[in-house]
């Protein structure tokens, strides 16, 4: 069993505003894919979160979440927190009106985990939730959200020139809430965290080979050329060879052949 | 044996040139790319810091993009999607553009240099209704600013770091829309005012730290609230009443409220009709929209409202800007006929103008409709101030000192259709200095690029290099040339304006916005429609220019009457325009033309009477001729019907209305609870089919039914004609079906069990391509449908040709209905497809290319070869060698074979295909947000030399050779001289 640690700290406020709850969650990986348990729970500070730098609370995110996004089911799941009690099954109670967020990250070979040296190049990657539904762009350390995702089965495409990404499939259970499952549609891969990679980069021009005297010499002029070299220099060398005796017998023949025609 | 030899060997090299790839270097050679970024709604100027200035705007195409303040270019752009429209848009902290999305519920902060989304967060709306963002400018100078949303009763105030939500408040249960937010300077509170069911007033004072309300405020006015209220100074907002011809003054100083109202025409007498009050953040000043003028009144008090100044139409206001602590200065900007003048003043004193300007504008822009203002630092320390104007036709200016800085064409961002025309013939009499002077350029330029190919150029030459290719003369000239490839691309953009693009390098040789697509009192909402090619001269090419047809609609209802003008597809030149007296529900053009060469248009209006276009008796007699055949269809897609009609006369013909009766022929019924019409398509009119014989393997022959009438229906399980992951695969299916338009004879039917749309599909000769999403196997799948006319088939009997017993010579007719036989086969796609088109030649020899727009806003060329319904794991030899693929099970992508490279069409909307007259090749033209062209020959070009193609080498070649020659002669010569002296 491979265990990854990871956990999307959401930030939940009750209605007073006063309480700042973080949930931790870790994710185990079952034989049917991705199952999102609430594995245990803390309570901190506000203040120990709001001086918390961003980029600690991000590299322990977890890269595949289902939330449950509505407040109603915010405010009960604080309650159940609080209580410090926490079957499994109410991770995420039944689907709710407002649906489901999908967190993931998209990484690109040479891209830095530190963050803000996000290569140029995905700068205008766009991240398309079924067709065009909807449309969301990546953040500079990769990540990217979509909310309010209904339960089903969704298709998840990226459009960032020079690379070539898989659509991924995403299903989102209504049976089991918070069950999430994810593979790369091309191959067939199972997902275990939504992390999105290239299957490979796209050249879009032809390579122009450098000028060499090989492919001067392939080319049809290149070709006439060399024939002509040949005829020149190799033939009369050909001619030398021969026999001279068979050379005169030949060049009588071709007298013989000759004269009659021309007198 | 060496005939098939010689055929293999053929295909052999086909097949090896599947794509037709690009070198680097040959970019912009034949192609062209332009962006856009459509009609601008907002501009945000960030001028202060040194470095580069720029303005960040959003727009109606849902484009944010920050341009380059002194040229107009874009720095970065993202397009958002389409139904996440941009509803604000501010900058907070001086790095971080914010904008709010989605009605409301989406905030994102993206970085202002380079356009990087720094967050995003969700926020909750309680309904749909107008949101307000505010960002809090110098609140805590070093810690975190806030940035407050409003969307209905709840506020958010978010840290603009990163974007997590500080603290939420809502105000009220009841339907509030809040409408002025403001913060009084040194403090901690904040009022937020705003209407409850537009009918009460109520003021919020809110401590921004935590959302607590300190105070708050309510009185209800009887008659209701209507549209904005305008800030006119801290204690005083004005508003209209419901019926909008009372002005409200509202104070609301220290909690107490008080309404007074003033009646409008007390104040302006010539005021009738309705007002409205521009949004604006003046001091002390209001200003309102009279139907004829823009009035600015002073607000002196609650009471007391007094007109300063009247400017009549058509004019436009800007917002104010924030000049100094007491001033703000705002401008004015006001048509003078070509003319605009500009006036820039200071809200505290509106008698004298800081800035007058007067720049000429060419008339085809139309008004100004938006004006955004700011100010600089001239060198002398002195203000200075530039605008931003926004104007009727999409287009985008920026003024300074009195010029035109840059102006963006952004109405091309928005193309509705488009249609191509050929360029006048070249008028003879070119001199021959002329020729010898193209004839040295052209000679030095090989030479160079002789020594381009042999790498002995230096970085220079190869620059020059490069600028000789992309600006060649040739390619951009406006004569007609013997490879068809220099045409004009008229298109008609949503703001009613036609502009016709070269091909050559994408430039704009003429626009006009059309008189009539604007609003004016007998056409109130005008919307275009399409655009056609009306007449197009051979005979008197020479003489006669060619014009296109533009059909539009006064209003979006199908009832509306239409709107029909011809143009000038040289000069721009309107030669008729006006507004029908019928409304315009599809228009048809015929392929027959009258005596002047105009193409006959029949216009189906609403009643589905059809009207036919010339109004000229030449024209009806042409037609009646035509009549008994002409068939059309309609779809019905609410109700799921497909109906075909003739025309009849009933009674007289009217010859001075042409007004033809419709004579329904024939219905299909789709039965509602299990299909709904999702998508329909036919062949294009002007395509041309070479041969109706397909030669397969083993000399046998196919019979292609190639019929016009061929229409191509795809319908769709109602559970499942939403988004991808609203149904599962149980509850979804597709019917694709192939049907005659004028017999109503389904040809042939086939489900997709567990697929759904959105669709996308081609007709093209005698094959269907459509593109759906499999929910089974969760991909996306193209499926090839090919029909073939069986009644043809006993002609390969060489007996019945010899014995004249064939039907080779029989006319094709829907009416006979031949027995056809079908072949199809589905292949997965990885994209989901945004556009589909097909290539189209001028003699329909050369083999076809499915022109793919993805959603990634490429368009690749996928050869139809690949999707042959004959492709099977094992081809045998002989299919083989006819250039059968071996089946896969999905269809391969080579990004050496999309045609925009690597370049983007944002916002993909439509492909179109032009074909050239050289046979090899195609023109594309792909339109989004931004515009794309090329030329792609689907099997290289084989009837001409390439680009690439090096005439000095050639030259050379021959130098060298006869050099060889010489030498060679020489020596022999010598040697010969030598034999005989031995």
């Amino acid at each position: 069993m491979v265990r990854s640690n990871l956990g999307q700290d959401s930030f939940r406020f009750d209605s007073t505003g006063l309480g700042l709850v973080t949930r931790a969650i870790e994710r185990e990986r079952g034989d049917f894919g991705t199952r999102i348990e609430l594995k245990r729970t803390r309570r901190v500070a506000a203040q120990h979160l709001l001086i918390r730098p961003r980029a600690a609370v991000k590299r322990s995110a977890a890269s595949l979440v289902v939330i449950v996004s509505s407040m109603k089911l915010a405010l009960l799941l604080f309650l159940v927190l609080v209580s410090n009690f926490l079957p499994s099954s109410l991770a995420a109670p039944s689907s709710s009106g407002d649906g489901y967020t999908i967190t993931g990250r998209v990484k690109v070979e040479g891209m830095t985990s530190k963050g803000f040296g996000v290569s140029s190049k995905l700068l205008n990657a766009k991240i398309i939730l079924n067709g065009g539904q909807s449309v969301t762009f990546v953040r500079a350390d990769g990540y990217f959200t979509f909310h309010n995702v209904p339960a089903g089965t969704h298709l998840i495409e990226v459009a960032a020139l020079g690379y070539f990404f898989s659509p991924v499939r995403v299903d989102i259970s209504a049976r089991f809430p918070g069950k999430i499952q994810a593979a790369l549609t091309e191959n067939r891969k199972a997902l275990h965290e939504l992390i999105l990679e290239p299957l490979r980069e796209e050249q879009y021009y032809e390579i122009r080979e450098p000028f060499s005297i090989m492919s001067f010499l392939k080319s049809p002029m290149g070709l006439m050329m060399g024939f002509m070299l040949l005829v020149i220099f190799v033939m009369p060398k050909l001619v030398e060879n021969m026999d001279p005796e068979e050379i005169r017998r030949a060049q009588e023949e071709m007298r013989t052949n000759f004269l009659p025609r021309s007198s | 044996m060496a005939i098939r030899a010689c055929l293999g060997l053929m295909i052999l090299l086909f097949s090896s040139t599947i794509s037709t790839a690009l070198f680097e270097d040959q970019v912009g050679l034949s192609d062209w790319h332009q962006k856009y970024i459509g009609k601008v709604k907002h501009a945000i100027f960030h001028t202060q810091k040194t470095g580069r200035k720029r303005v960040v705007v959003s727009t109606e195409e849902n484009v944010l993009a920050s341009l380059d303040l002194r040229t107009g270019n874009i720095f970065w752009r993202h397009v958002l999607g389409k139904i996440d429209c941009i509803d604000q848009v501010d900058i907070a902290l001086g790095k971080y553009v914010v904008t709010l999305s989605s009605g409301g519920s989406i905030l994102r902060a993206w970085n202002l240099p380079d356009g990087q989304m720094i967050w995003e967060s969700i926020l909750q709306v309680s309904a749909p209704s107008k949101s307000l963002l505010h960002a809090l400018a110098n609140m805590n100078v070093g810690k975190d600013n806030l940035i407050l949303v409003f969307g209905g009763s709840l506020i958010h105030a978010l840290s603009s770091t990163d974007g997590q939500i500080v603290w939420r408040k809502e105000l009220s249960t009841n339907s509030l829309e809040i409408q002025q937010v403001f913060q009084p300077r040194d403090s901690d509170i904040f009022y937020a005012l705003g209407f409850i069911d537009s009918s009460e007033f109520v003021a919020y004072y809110v401590n921004y730290k935590n959302g607590e309300v300190l105070q708050q405020s309510k009185a209800s006015f009887k008659s209701g609230f209507c549209g904005e209220a305008s800030l006119s100074s801290n204690d005083v907002v004005v508003a209209l009443d419901a019926s909008r011809t009372y002005l409200v003054s509202i104070s609301f100083r220290n909690g107490v409220i008080t309404f007074q109202q003033t009646y409008i025409p007390d104040l302006i007498p010539e005021f009738s009709g309705k007002a409205t009050l521009l949004p604006s953040k003046y001091n002390g000043i209001l200003a309102v929209d009279i139907a004829s003028s823009i009035v600015l009144l002073r607000v002196k008090g609650v009471n007391e409202l007094e007109i300063i100044e009247k400017i009549n139409y058509p004019s436009a206001i800007s917002d104010a800007l924030p000049f100094s602590k007491e001033q703000q200065a705002f401008a004015i900007l006001q048509h003078d006929e070509s003319r605009i003048h500009i006036k820039v003043k200071f809200d505290t004193d509106l008698t004298n103008e800081v800035l007058k300007e007067t720049i000429q504008l060419d008339g085809q822009r139309g008004n100004v409709e938006k004006v955004f203002i700011n100010n600089y630092i001239r060198t002398d320390r002195t203000h200075g101030f530039r605008v931003l104007v926004v104007m009727e036709d999409h287009s985008l200016l920026l003024v300074q000192q009195g010029e035109i800085v840059w102006t963006r064409e952004d109405g091309l961002a928005s193309i509705v259709d488009s249609t191509t025309s050929e360029l006048p013939v070249e008028k003879e009499g070119v001199s021959v200095a002329e020729v010898e002077h193209s004839l040295f350029e052209w000679l030095k330029g090989h030479f160079l690029k002789l020594k381009g190919t042999l790498m002995l150029a230096s970085p220079d030459e190869v620059a020059a290099i490069q600028a000789i290719r992309l600006k060649s003369f040739e390619k951009n000239q406006m004569t007609r040339d013997h490879n068809g490839f220099r045409k004009l691309i008229i298109v008609l953009t949503r703001a009613g304006k036609i502009l016709a693009l070269h091909t050559g390098d994408g430039r704009v040789v003429w626009s006009v916005l059309l008189p009539v697509l604007r609003e004016s009192e007998t056409c109130g909402n005008p919307f275009v429609l399409n655009v056609y090619q009306w007449q197009v001269p051979h005979h008197r090419a020479m003489h006669e220019n060619p014009s296109v047809l533009v059909i539009g609609r006064c209003g979006h209802n199908f009832d509306a009457p239409g709107i029909f003008s011809i143009v000038d597809a040289y000069t721009g030149k309107v030669h008729n325009s006006l507004v029908l007296e019928h409304s315009v529900r599809h228009v048809m053009p015929l392929p027959l033309t009258d005596s002047t060469e105009q193409h006959l248009h029949i216009v189906i209006d609403d009643n589905l009477h059809a009207h036919l276009y010339p109004k000229t008796s030449d024209a009806v007699k042409i037609f009646l001729d035509e009549m008994p055949n002409v068939f059309w269809y309609s779809v019905e897609v609410g109700k799921n019907i497909i109906k075909g009609y003739s025309l009849e006369i009933k009674g007289e013909l009217d010859m001075a209305e042409n007004v033809f009766q419709p004579k329904e022929l024939w219905s299909i019924v789709f039965p509602s609870e299990s299909e709904t019409i999702a998508l329909t398509a036919t062949r294009k009119m002007n395509e041309i089919v070479h041969t109706q014989a397909k030669i397969v393997a083993d000399q046998d022959v196919m019979y292609k039914y190639i019929s016009k009438n061929i229409l191509f229906v795809a319908t769709v399980a109602p559970k499942a004609s939403g988004e991808i992951g609203s149904a599962t695969p149980e509850e979804a299916w597709l019917y694709a079906y192939l049907i005659d338009t004028v017999s109503g004879r389904i040809l042939h039917r086939v489900s997709h069990q567990g697929a759904q749309g959105p669709i996308h599909a081609v007709v093209s000769e005698n094959w269907v391509v459509y593109h759906y999403f499999n929910l089974r196997a969760h991909r996306h799948e193209m499926s090839v449908i090919e029909i073939y006319d069986q009644s043809r088939e006993d002609n390969k009997d060489v007996w019945k040709l010899v014995l004249g017993k064939h039907n080779l010579t029989a006319p094709i007719s829907s009416y006979s209905k031949p027995d056809v036989t079908v072949k199809s086969q589905s292949y997965f796609f990885i994209h989901s497809v945004k556009s589909m088109a097909v290539t189209a030649t001028a003699k329909g020899i050369t083999s076809k290319q499915l022109l793919i727009g993805t959603i990634g806003d490429q368009v690749l060329a996928l050869d139809k070869r690949f999707l042959d319904p004959r492709r099977s794991a094992n081809p045998t030899q002989s299919e083989k060698e006819e250039g059968i693929i071996p089946l896969t099970d999905s269809l391969p992508i080579v990004p050496q074979s999309y045609v925009t490279h690597a370049l983007q069409v944002e916002g993909l909307r439509g492909i179109v295909t032009t074909p050239a007259k050289l046979e090899s090749t195609t023109l594309v033209f792909s339109y989004g947000v931004d515009l794309f062209f090329t030329r792609i020959a689907p099997s290289r070009t084989y009837d001409s030399l390439t680009e690439d193609f090096s005439y000095a080498l050639l030259l050379l070649t021959i130098v060298a050779l006869v050099a060889a020659l010489l030498v060679t002669w020489a020596l022999s010569e010598r040697k010969e001289l030598r034999e005989k002296w031995r």
